[in-house]
C-alpha cells in the first residue's frame, strides 16, 4: 500500500508539474523575449557615467495587463535601481519587496530567496531631465515547476535528516529514564495495571509482555498533549513489540493497532504547536478536540481490527508462521 | 462541570511531564537500580534510533515536499470539492484535510493562515483547529515508530491510519458545528 502511495506521489508530481508548465508555456505566461514598456525615473539627476543609480519604474497598469493577460492588477510603482554592465543597460527591481505577478513568480524562478532581486535588460530611450521610456526584457523561464519539484526535494530530504537528528536528545533522555523503569520493575508493575484494558486491543501480545507498559506511557503522553515524549515513548514501545515480533520486517497487528492509536489518539490537551498559533483561543477547543479524538479513537481501533481480518492482510501476518 | 474538568485536566497535565522526568530516577533509587549507569545505557541507544530513522523518513517527506510543490494539492482540492460539500463539509476545510496527514508544518501554516484570513472566531477556523488537533501526520508517525525498528512492510497501517483521519475530518467539523452552533 505504501509502495503505491510514495510512488503515486512521486509520479502524480511529475505528470502535475509537467503540464503546469506546458500550460504556462503554450499561454507564454512569462512573454519570454518580448519587452514591456515602462516610464522610468531618475529622482538624482540622471548619469551617464554611474555604474549603478536609483531609479523610479511606473507601469501602466492596463498595459501590464494586457501584456500578462492573466495577471492581477499591479501596484503602478517600484522603486529600483539602473545598472549599467557590459551587455548594456540592466533595472534591478523588488530587492526585499514585493513584486506583482507574474514577476514574482519569475524572480522565484531565478533566484533562492523569495526577496532576491529580478534584473531586466532595458533599452533606454535618450534622457530628457529625470523622465525617460525603457523596454524591460526578462530572463526567459521556462519549466518553472519542474525547477520547483527538483527543489523541494532535495530540501524535503535535507528536513528530513535534521528532523531525526533532532529526535536524538530527547529519545535518549526518555530511553534512560524507561531503562530505569524497566530495571526497577516499574514497568512491570505498570503492565500488570494497564492489562486489563490494554489486552483486548493487542491481543496477540503474550501476558504481562513488558510492551504494554510502554504503550500505556506513550498514551498517556499523548492524551496530556506531550508530544515530545510521547515520540520517544512510541518509539520504545514499537521496539518492545517488535521482541514480539518473528519477522525482521513485516509489521504485527499490535504495531498496527499502536500506530492507528497513536495518528488517532485522545487529547485533552491540545499540541503546543496549535497553542502557539492560536493563543488563548485554543481553550475554547478544547472539547471539540477531545469529541472529534474520540470520534477518531474508535475509528482508528476498528480500522486496524477490522482491515487486520481481511483476507490480504490476514495472510500477510508474520504471526500466522509462529503459531 | 466540563470547566472543573477542563482545570483539573489542564493542571493534571502540568505534572505529568515532571513526574516521568522526576519520578523514574526516584523509583529507580527507591528499587536499589544503579540509576546513573543503568541510565547511560538506556540512552545510548537514541542516536542509534535516530539514525535508524532517516532513510524512512527521507523517502517519506521528499515525496511529499514534491508533490506539495507540484500544486498538485490545490488540483485534489478541486477535485474532491463536490464529493465533500455532498456530506456537509465547507469547501474552506478541505486543503486541511488533505494537508494534515502528509505534513505537520504544513498543516500548522495551513492553520496560522486562516486565523489571520477569517480571524479566530470564524467558525471554519475552530474546524481546521479541531482538525489539526484531533489527528497526527500520520506518514510521519508511520516513517518514524516502523524505521525505528526497520518495519517495511507495513501491512494495513496506511489505510487504518487514513480511515482514521478521514472520520477525524468530519468528526471536527461536526463537533464545531454541534458545540458553537451554525
Amino acid at each position: 500500500m505504501l509502495n503505491y502511495i510514495w510512488a503515486g506521489l512521486i509520479i502524480f508530481s511529475l505528470v502535475f508539474a509537467l503540464s503546469t508548465d506546458v500550460q504556462e508555456l503554450s499561454t507564454d505566461r512569462y512573454r519570454n523575449g518580448d519587452a514591456f514598456e515602462v516610464t522610468v525615473t531618475f529622482p538624482d539627476e540622471y548619469d551617464a557615467e554611474a555604474r549603478r543609480q536609483p531609479v523610479t519604474v511606473d507601469l501602466d497598469t492596463t498595459a501590464f495587463q494586457s501584456f500578462y493577460p492573466e495577471a492581477p492588477a499591479p501596484e503602478p510603482r517600484y522603486e529600483g535601481q539602473l545598472v549599467q554592465t557590459q551587455d548594456g543597460n540592466q533595472i534591478v527591481l523588488g530587492s526585499g519587496t514585493e513584486l506583482p505577478q507574474p514577476w514574482q513568480d519569475m524572480r522565484d524562478f531565478y533566484g533562492d530567496e523569495t526577496s532576491d532581486p529580478i534584473r531586466a535588460a532595458a533599452q533606454l530611450d535618450a534622457v530628457t531631465g529625470a523622465v525617460t521610456q525603457a523596454r524591460l526584457t526578462f530572463e526567459p523561464v521556462h519549466f518553472r515547476k519542474l525547477n520547483d519539484i527538483a527543489a523541494a526535494g532535495l530540501n524535503f530530504a535535507e528536513t528530513a535528516a535534521s528532523l531525526a537528528l533532532g529526535l536524538i536528545g530527547v529519545l535518549a533522555l526518555v530511553l534512560g529514564l524507561l531503562k530505569i523503569g524497566e530495571e526497577g520493575g516499574l514497568i512491570h508493575s505498570l503492565t500488570r495495571f494497564v492489562q486489563p484494558v490494554l489486552r483486548p486491543l493487542f491481543p496477540e501480545l503474550p501476558k504481562d509482555h513488558p510492551a504494554m507498559g510502554t504503550i500505556a506511557l506513550n498514551l498517556l503522553a499523548n492524551v496530556f498533549g506531550l508530544g515530545n515524549a510521547a515520540t520517544p515513548l512510541g518509539i520504545k514501545a514499537m521496539e518492545d513489540l517488535q521482541k514480539a515480533n518473528p519477522s525482521e520486517e513485516t509489521a504485527t497487528n499490535s504495531m498496527v493497532m499502536l500506530l492507528a492509536l497513536n495518528t488517532s489518539s485522545v487529547q485533552l490537551v491540545p499540541p503546543v504547536l496549535l497553542i502557539a498559533i492560536m493563543g488563548l483561543q485554543v481553550n475554547e477547543l478544547v472539547f471539540s478536540i477531545a469529541l472529534a479524538t474520540a470520534c477518531t479513537t474508535v475509528a482508528g481501533i476498528a480500522g486496524a481490527v477490522f482491515l487486520s481480518r481481511m483476507k490480504r492482510f490476514a495472510d500477510s501476518n508474520p504471526m500466522n508462521d509462529s503459531s | 462541570m466540563l470547566e472543573t474538568i477542563r482545570s483539573i485536566v489542564s493542571i493534571l497535565s502540568y505534572f505529568v511531564l515532571p513526574a516521568i522526568l522526576v519520578g523514574f530516577p526516584l523509583y529507580g533509587l527507591i528499587k536499589g537500580v544503579r540509576v546513573y549507569e543503568v541510565f547511560v545505557e538506556g540512552a545510548k541507544e537514541g542516536f542509534e534510533i535516530a539514525v535508524m530513522i532517516i532513510p524512512y523518513l527521507v523517502a517519506i517527506l521528499f515525496a511529499i515536499g514534491m508533490f506539495r510543490a507540484s500544486g498538485a494539492m490545490d488540483f485534489l482540492v478541486d477535485t474532491l470539492d463536490p464529493v465533500l460539500g455532498f456530506i456537509g463539509i465547507p469547501a474552506e476545510v478541505l486543503p486541511m484535510a488533505i494537508m494534515r496527514p502528509l505534513t505537520g508544518s504544513g498543516s500548522a501554516a495551513l492553520v496560522a493562515d486562516m486565523v489571520a484570513q477569517y480571524g479566530e472566531d470564524a467558525l471554519i477556523v475552530k474546524m481546521v483547529a479541531t482538525m489539526f488537533g484531533s489527528t497526527e501526520t500520520t506518514f510521519y508517525v508511520i516513517a518514524v515508530y516502523f524505521g525505528a525498528v526497520n518495519i517495511r512492510k507495513t501491512r494495513h497501517a496506511v489505510p487504518a491510519g487514513l480511515f482514521a483521519d478521514g472520520v477525524g475530518v468530519i468528526a471536527s467539523v461536526y463537533a464545531v458545528r454541534l458545540l458553537f452552533g451554525g
